[in-house]
């Protein structure tokens, strides 16, 4: 072999659980179980987010940001709307 | 068994095979909205229980799907995101689609990995030097990286890194060379995951 290296190893229950249970995409269970009445709100940081209060506080920021930007971006905001029968709206395709 | 368990979201490709899912399904497919796709299992509750055994089984699917047909980038979803219907689940892949996009576009063509750095009982180190050189011999070749608790006073580096497929076989030569530098630390080198640690996004829901 030209070069030594280390294998990594993918069998750690610890490892596994460290990720899986903390981290990866979170959505809110509202989102997951209802359509109607509810509007989505997407959170997306470069930094950890470590708790629910902390994710609170980015929510409220981001929803500030969006409100500002909203006007001027009207991709981004047909791309939040939610409509009450989603498979039934004919969508244009890409 | 009407309710979908997601396992993470990939685009312009449809994942299906037969295997040990969540909850004693035995095959994922995809739901899509137009080049989104979420990967799912069929499962009968939208609070499924944690156990081992189901988390290892999400995390071997997010591995499997990463490794289906030559290699897909799938933006890997915690434990438990459980879906009432396809309806759900399709306004979802609607809704937050820039920020799946995004996502997707950051792990493009990676792999993560686990990198521990422990010292030895009773060695006395220099935890300054050896992160030192920690950074220099790994964030190179790393995309991105993001520590992790360090949850051990022997626990000297705890970090998550974002490696290119193609830069594996680099950065696994670079933990070896590291691994030979230093005797005084035991390096615990794990993965390659999912990149669950570079995919920060949270989707709400205001009612």
């Amino acid at each position: 072999m030209a070069h030594p290296q280390r294998r990594p190893d993918s069998s750690s229950l610890a490892e596994v659980l460290d990720r899986v249970l903390d981290k990866g995409v979170v959505i809110d269970v509202w989102a997951r179980i209802s359509v109607v009445g509810i509007e989505l709100l997407t959170i997306e940081a470069r930094v950890v987010v470590a708790s629910v209060d902390t994710f609170l506080h980015y929510a409220e920021e981001i929803a500030k940001i969006e409100q500002a930007t909203a006007e001027g971006d009207l991709e981004e905001l047909e791309e939040l709307e939610v409509e009450p029968r989603p498979e039934s709206s004919p969508q244009s395709a890409e | 068994m009407s309710n979908r368990y997601v396992y993470g979201v990939v685009e312009g490709d449809t994942v299906e095979f037969e295997t040990e899912a969540v909850a004693g399904a035995d095959r994922v497919y995809t739901i899509s909205h137009r080049r989104l796709g979420a990967v799912v299992s069929d499962i009968d509750t939208t609070d499924p229980e944690e156990t081992d055994e189901d988390a290892q089984r999400h995390d071997e699917v997010l591995r499997e799907i990463m490794d289906d047909d030559g290699g897909t980038t799938v933006v890997p979803m915690q434990f438990g995101m459980a879906f009432e219907s396809d309806r759900e689940l399709k306004n979802v892949l609607r809704g937050a689609r820039p920020a799946f996009r995004r996502a997707m576009n950051d792990i493009d063509g990676t792999v993560e990995l686990g990198l521990k750095l422990v010292s030895e009982a009773d060695a006395d180190i220099d935890r300054e030097a050896i992160e030192a050189a920690a950074a220099d011999r790994f964030e190179p070749i790393a995309d991105q990286s993001v520590t992790n608790d360090l949850f051990s006073d022997r626990l000297v580096l705890n970090r998550s890194y974002l490696v290119a497929e193609d830069e594996r076989e680099t950065f696994d030569e670079a933990v070896a060379d590291f691994e030979a530098d230093h005797d005084d630390v035991i390096v615990q080198y794990t993965g390659p995951f999912a990149p669950y640690s570079f995919v920060d996004v949270k989707i709400g829901a205001q009612q």
